[in-house]
């Protein structure tokens, strides 16, 4: 073989590595786009906001750090409305038009389902990071072979909810409760699938009435003296954002915190925010808590979060957070930016994590994650504002979540 | 008026000719952004044009024309899921549905004067449209119909392919313009322009014109259908906005943006929308003052469709 290496061929090899070398180079500097969709208007776009600051902040980590595969990322943000058609039509135009070799999905339920559709046409990884419904990734007909969630998924928080909220009736002696929800598929799908489990694990439970308030009802009057007239033990509530802190507000002006007690999982520090006076002693879960998990690192994001944009963080924050992470090791392992490379190394991956109720988190082969952090505690007025965090059982998640699945015929 | 065959041929020439420009493009460039454009054009176009059969050929203008895009979309969807369809069987049946479901609806609302007809057709779409949320089982609720649409092939053709999917659309979204266009052309496109102008005239002359109406209306809500049928293939699925009333809204800006008196004024209209949308959307999340403005600048500006405008402006040349 040394025959056929002769002078001028090392010449002719080093002067076209010479010429090429400044192109190789160019190549590598280009700006590695990401991108990213969701609700940046209207009554929720906090939440998206939220999302894209988290974003925006892990963006500005990991240039330092060098990047992607040695290029500098660029997220491109684009608003869907929440709208199926318009988020199907962002995901194939980022991917299509604007060069974006990476998708974060941070809709919400059914323009997740429009996005997931789109990838499944794409070779394209996409990380789907504020969908909670369980079906997006756990039934097998809808999950896509590139696409990840990396977000609460319903079923985990409605087994830790219930097995929290079953000791907590029992040792209290709470039997007959009522349920108030908002009147739409996720109110009345996630409030049946809490029942479920909470009777499993209490059978003498007693739902003995129940309120389906509108989305965005701006008048919570009529629900609160029909709660209060049923004279329910406990409440279990659903609602969120907005809604949840009109309807604390409200119920305030009717002293309904004092007659009996309430349990809701949608807490959150922008919800809080908006509560004039946040009654002592709901049971609640930590949707994102400072503290808790209780690390330094941990308490150092969410400070560095309020730091750049005077608010607190949402759970949608770390959300997004997390999936950057997972992409960022994702990527150093497959040493690729392809759907195929990067779903192979993103499966069973477990990564270091603030958020997580170990102080890690792992995309199970499923393609969504577990291990995240998922406490109940009880409210009280002043920071922290919620206290007495119990972390929820992740084996006892995944024997019920299971058992769930097989229910439904996914497993 | 040139006689009907003669501008029949020459409107098919045409037809023809547009439909070979877009099938070509993708052999010259393939630019994704465009094809997807076209694709969603398509649905658009038919579901604009459908419903200026009622506003500009009969002067009735319903606010409730996306129930019938909508269910077009959730009947395809549905029995794409539901059964082993072929899929051009499970379009026209999904077609065939929504007429029948125009015709119901129809034969309510016609006999109204122009102001409760609209209430009227609001009123069902609302109806509509809240069926869809509560019928959960069925529909999957607000979440809409998920898990995406079964892409079976028809005839070696793949429509999980984008190009595919464009070609298909562009060739149904003609057929379908050509078909609205020999109906606006038609006697009956005349009766109900007669019907428009001057009712009480037009019955004297023995014209039974609620049986006119329910017609169009019909017609109307079978080509909005197959719209939603394509936006059904888009998106994948079917999702409960496809039949709100922000929809229905959608169509009547592209109506009155390209034009209510030009029969492709409500293409060039949607085609407006949808790129201006596209555009906005880049820039802002503003999306609906900017959208706000420019409509307010062309109503304000022409005081008419862009097309009609231009029709005008060009007559007025000519004399």
């Amino acid at each position: 073989m040394s025959a056929v290496i002769t002078r001028r061929t090392v010449l002719a090899a080093g002067t076209a590595s010479l010429l090429a070398a400044p192109w190789v180079a160019r190549a590598q500097a280009n700006t590695l786009r990401i991108g990213m969709q969701s609700i940046l208007s209207g009554p929720i776009a906090l939440l998206g906001t939220s999302s894209r600051n988290a974003l925006m902040m892990e963006q500005d980590r990991i240039n330092a750090a060098g990047g992607f595969l040695g290029r500098q990322i660029e997220i491109v943000y684009r608003d869907s409305k929440g709208q199926p058609q318009e988020a199907a039509r962002i995901a194939r135009e980022l991917v299509n038009s604007s060069g974006c070799e990476l998708l974060i999905d941070a809709e919400a339920s059914s323009a997740s389902f429009a996005v997931q559709e789109v990838v499944r046409s794409l070779d394209v990884a996409c990380i789907h990071t504020n969908s909670e419904t369980s079906s997006l990734t756990a039934d097998p007909k809808i999950r896509a072979p590139t696409a990840f969630r990396v977000a609460r998924q319903g079923v985990h928080d409605a087994v830790a909810g219930s097995i929290y909220l079953a000791e907590y009736a029992s040792a209290k002696k709470l039997n007959k409760w009522a349920t108030c929800s908002p009147d739409y598929a996720y109110g009345r799908d996630t409030t049946a699938q809490y029942l479920q489990f909470f009777k499993q694990f209490k059978p003498d439970l007693e739902v003995i009435t129940e309120a389906w308030p509108k989305l965005g009802q701006p008048d919570f009057t009529e629900v609160i003296t029909k709660l209060i007239q049923a004279k329910p033990q406990a409440l279990f509530t659903l609602l969120y954002a907005g809604d949840l802190s009109a309807f604390v507000n409200q119920g305030n002006i009717y002293a309904l915190f004092a007659q009996m007690a309430v349990a809701t999982p949608n807490v959150d520090y922008p919800v809080l925010a908006a509560i004039k006076n946040l009654p002592a002693g709901i049971q609640s879960a930590t949707r994102y808590l400072e503290t808790f998990p209780d690390t330094p690192a941990n308490k150092e994001w969410g400070q560095a979060y309020f730091k750049k944009w005077n608010e607190r963080p949402t759970n949608w924050s770390w959300q997004n957070t997390v999936a950057m992470q997972f992409y960022e090791q994702a990527i150093k392992k497959a040493n690729a930016l392809g759907g195929k490379a990067l779903a192979a190394a993103l499966t069973g991956m477990k990564i270091n994590t603030p958020f997580g109720v170990d102080g890690t988190i792992t995309m199970r082969d499923d393609h969504t994650t577990i291990g995240y952090a998922i406490g109940w505690g009880q409210t009280i007025p002043k920071e922290p504002f919620i206290v007495d965090v119990k972390a929820a059982d992740w084996g006892k998640i995944i024997e019920l979540e299971t058992e769930w699945k097989k229910q439904q015929k996914y497993i | 008026m040139k006689s009907n065959g003669r501008s029949g041929t020459r409107e098919t020439a045409i037809a023809a000719v547009a439909l070979l420009i877009v099938l070509v493009v993708p052999f010259v460039h393939r630019s994704p952004a465009f094809e997807d454009f076209v694709i969603r054009l398509s649905a658009m176009a038919l579901f604009a044009t459908s419903l200026n059969l009622l506003v500009g050929n009969t002067g009735m203008v319903s606010f409730g024309h996306g129930m019938f895009y909508g269910l077009g979309a959730y009947a395809f969807a549905l029995m794409m899921q539901m059964t082993e369809l072929s899929l051009p069987v499970a379009a026209m049946l999904a077609v065939l549905f929504t007429t029948l479901a125009a015709l119901c609806v129809g034969a309510i609302c016609v006999r109204l004067s122009t102001d409760y007809f609209a209430f009227i057709t609001l009123a069902f779409q609302m109806l509509i449209y809240s069926v869809i949320i509560s019928w959960q089982s069925l529909t999957g609720g607000d979440q809409g119909l998920r898990g995406g649409l079964p892409r079976r092939e028809i005839f070696g053709f793949d429509l999980a392919s984008q190009l595919h999917l464009y070609q298909c659309c562009a060739v149904v979204a003609v057929l379908g313009l050509l078909a609205l266009r020999h109906i606006s052309a038609s006697p009956f496109g005349q009766t109900l322009r007669m019907i428009r102008d001057n009712e009480s005239r037009t019955g004297f002359l023995g014209v039974v014109l609620w049986r006119a109406r329910l017609w169009a209306f019909t017609i109307a809500g079978g080509f909005a259908g197959l719209g939603g049928v394509l936006a059904a293939l888009f998106v994948s699925g079917a999702y409960p906005e496809l039949a709100d009333w922000p929809n229905s809204g959608q169509a009547i800006f592209a109506v009155m943006l390209g034009g209510i008196n030009s029969f492709l004024g409500p293409v060039l209209g949607a085609a407006m929308l949808l790129a201006l949308n596209d555009v906005v959307a880049r820039v802002t999340e503003y999306q609906g003052l900017v959208l706000g403005i420019v409509i307010l600048i062309f109503a304000l500006g022409l005081r008419r469709g862009v097309l009609d405008f231009f029709r005008v402006a060009w007559s007025k040349d000519s004399q």
